[in-house]
């Protein structure tokens, strides 16, 4: 915690970036004590995390290494932050006192490269604008989350986002080449755009999905793919939601015969509904694949994964063109979250999702015996299913889809009766069965009590990681690692 | 008190991709991969029963909702919703036929199945459906069957058994008036219209009752869309254009002395 009042970070803070990008306006440091784990608390107006003492924008790596060593020597709590999009409570301002640093005005795209296929970018660039001005040059980051209208990539790459083409083109992690990010002392550090080096271990690998608990990414440079949309391929079937093990096992059978299609999905029927409701039946899961890229491949992998389906009977194919157009208005911006805060405040009804990962072997029973919990131990749940989402050669996630109605309870009640809880249950299931608690949301502060189990042995790195980097501890308190009460 | 819901299920309108709503020979959205959504005002009507329902809690007026709807198998799963709300009866009139346009036999079906019944006391819907936008629905039930129809209702509360309270908006304001029923209740804008959501377990208790499905032989009609009023021959875009003239002069001084001449002298002197 700080060892100087309010007004002196204030104060300092001024010193450093001038009046008008010190921001102490009472509105706007409650919305930023906060992020969407809290979107109950959000849509009722009630704040119950410490409010910050200022929100700050940034404008260079200099500004920002200038704001750290300033919080470094008064023991203040920083939160970085970009799109604001963060929904693991990775953004809260746990501690009194704290400055959210905001790099959403960093948003110049340095250069694009196209002989070397890389882009590089500012931390507060939109994904969203970034990929659009790429497409029209027949480009691609090939990274694509459902958040893409609202994230930036400073954040995106601090938590590690997966798009929903990640089955061709990985995460973030397999995106990034190089970056620029600053410490807690100050210290400017630029990692070198390189195809690949064996000079030791990966260090980008630090910084990605540090969470802001280690550093501030000011800086990145992404790979670039072509952008070929009219060689996109649909493959879809239906199939019984009794039948979710074969789902299972129909992703598994493509991705270990080779094939690489960049969306691999399969809805449980619960799910399902609130996306394809006009045409399909109220029982029946649904597995969904596109191939993309040159033309020559997505042939290939059409034709390969439709030769693999054929031989279950169980399945029945459904008209691409559905798919497809659903596909288009998937993502989700600003207007759907005003829409669904008006929704929760007349219903007080909230949907959650949380989202893990899990071998072949293990990740139908995390997917069954976590609904089948949630269902009989939590109260007042009106929704629960889910989808798996992105597939590998070794096992598949699965985000799960919950809703409920907040039912006797205050506010600021309600995520200790509903939704850790629910979240609790997750865990334990996927402790239980040897899977990952966090596939790509990010730990934040939801689940970062789960840390040590998640990580068993090799938790010694990462808060060795953490104690090295950030010794007097001023980087997104409570992230990554739990506050001790 | 019997009252009775009538509902549509229409597609999600904002769900629609942007190059849908290109204008292409077709002249029509494609809606086929839209998913379903309560039609906003009957959203707001059904939430709105349930509400009053809430308030006779106590009361000697015991109130008994129904759900009416007209349509494919798509509506069951918002049947059994309803079902799992409190509705004591969900009902579907089975239809596969394109009804967007045909408030008159929309109105026709609803009014033989209150006919039939004969022991419902009030019938309340959306004033309009997203997808069809006739707004002639309520009007054309209550005139069907001989009844009275308040139009803009955004409140109910009951009363006794045969008198509800209702506050409907009007031009000057809202009005709020006690009225004996049977009577037709078309609902506009509403506060608070989204529909409750059942949980799980009241879905398993309460749900899994047998929807009641009738054909409009059973209501007896024809199967022949009698009073198609409107017929959909052609779209065209209304051009709008504004009137514009083109001051000219030598100088910017001698434009704006015509300005002023001619177009804003006798304006001003008439201020």
């Amino acid at each position: 915690m700080a060892i100087i009042g309010r007004e002196e970070i204030v104060a300092g803070l001024k010193k450093i970036l001038g009046e008008e990008r010190v921001i102490t306006d009472e509105q706007v440091l409650k919305e930023s004590s906060v992020d969407r784990y809290r979107k109950y608390e959000q849509a009722m107006e009630v704040y119950t995390q410490p409010i910050p003492a200022a929100v700050i924008y940034v404008e260079s790596a200099e500004e920002v290494s200038k704001v750290l060593q300033f919080a470094n020597d008064n023991e203040i709590n920083v939160v970085p932050r970009t799109g604001h999009s963060a929904i693991e409570g990775g953004l809260e301002t746990a501690l009194k006192d704290s400055v959210v640093i905001d790099g959403s005005h960093m948003n110049k795209i340095i250069k694009v490269d196209r002989y070397n296929m890389q882009v590089t970018a500012q931390c507060g660039v939109p994904l969203q604008a970034l990929d659009d001005m790429l497409r029209e040059q027949g480009l691609t980051t090939g990274h694509s989350p459902q958040s893409k209208p609202l994230a930036q990539l400073g954040g995106l790459t601090a938590t590690r986002s997966i798009g929903q083409f990640s089955t061709l083109y990985g995460g973030i992690e397999d995106m990034i080449v190089g970056l620029e990010a600053v410490f807690p002392n100050g210290k400017i550090c630029r990692i070198k755009n390189v195809p690949r080096r064996a000079a030791g271990p990966d260090i980008r690998q630090i910084v990605i999905g540090n969470e802001g608990a280690l550093c501030f990414i000011t800086e990145v440079t992404m790979k670039l793919f072509p952008y070929l949309p009219q060689n996109n391929r649909y493959i879809a079937y239906k199939l019984d939601d009794s039948q979710m093990k074969l789902g299972f096992d129909c992703l598994r059978e493509v991705m270990v015969n080779g094939y690489r299609p960049s969306f691999a999905r399969l809805y449980d029927a619960a799910d399902a509904q609130q996306h394809f409701s006009a045409w399909l039946e109220s029982d029946k899961a649904i597995l969904i694949w596109m191939a993309e890229g040159a033309e020559g491949i997505t042939k290939a992998t059409y034709e390969g994964i439709k030769e693999l389906m054929s031989k279950h009977p169980e399945l029945e194919p459904v008209e691409t063109d559905l798919i497809e157009k659903w596909y288009l208005g998937l993502n989700w911006g600003p207007e759907n979250i005003a829409q669904e805060m008006e929704e929760i405040k007349a219903t007080k009804n909230i949907g959650i999702t949380t989202e893990v990962s899990g071998c072949w072997d293990c990740i139908y029973e995390i997917y069954k015996t976590s609904c089948e919990r949630i269902a009989n131990e939590v109260p007042d749940i009106t929704m629960i299913g889910g989808h798996s989402s992105h597939s590998y050669i070794n096992g598949t996630n699965m985000y799960f889809c919950y809703y409920y109605n907040v039912v006797d309870c205050a506010p600021e009640e309600e995520i200790n009766k509903y939704h850790n809880p629910i979240n609790q249950i997750i865990c334990e299931q996927v402790i239980k069965y040897g899977g990952s608690i966090v596939h790509h949301h990010g730990l934040g502060k939801a689940r970062a009590h789960y840390v040590t189990q998640e990580y068993g042995s090799s938790y010694y790195m990462l808060k060795t990681l953490k104690q090295a980097f950030d010794p007097n501890g001023i980087m997104n308190m409570g992230t990554l690692i739990p506050l001790r009460k | 008190m019997k009252l009775l819901a009538c509902f549509k299920v229409v597609p999600d309108m904002e769900a629609i991709n942007s190059t849908d709503w290109e204008v292409t020979d077709s002249l029509s959205v494609d809606l086929s991969y839209v998913r379903l959504v309560w039609n906003c005002f009957d959203e707001s009507s059904l939430e709105m029963l349930l509400k009053l329902s809430d308030l006779s809690e106590g009361f000697p007026a015991l109130v008994n909702l129904w759900a009416l709807t007209v349509g494919q198998k798509n509506a069951d799963s918002y049947l059994k919703t309803l079902y799992a709300l409190g509705y004591e009866r969900a009902v579907r009139v089975e239809e596969d036929r394109d009804l967007r346009f045909c408030p008159e036999w929309m109105a026709e079906v609803i009014s033989a199945f209150v006919k039939k019944e004969n022991t419902v006391d009030g019938i309340v819907m959306g004033s309009v459906s997203s997808d069809g936008n006739n707004g002639m629905t309520p009007y054309l039930t209550a005139e069907k069957l001989g009844w009275p129809c308040i139009s803009q209702v955004i409140g109910m509360e009951p009363v006794d058994d045969t008198h509800v309270k209702v506050v409907s908006q009007q031009d000057h304001g809202n009005v709020t008036q006690v009225v004996k029923l049977p009577c037709v209740f078309a609902v506009g804008n509403a506060p608070c219209s989204y529909l409750r959501v059942p949980t799980l377990k009241d879905r398993m208790k309460k749900g899994k009752k047998p929807i009641e499905y009738l054909d409009i032989s059973q209501l007896g009609l024809k199967k022949e869309i009698s009073g198609e009023g409107f017929v959909l021959t052609g779209l065209e875009p209304v051009r709008q254009e504004r009137d514009g003239v083109i001051i000219e002069g030598e100088t910017a001084a001698e434009k704006a002395r015509i300005l002023y001449q001619d177009y804003l002298r006798e304006r001003l002197d008439a201020l």
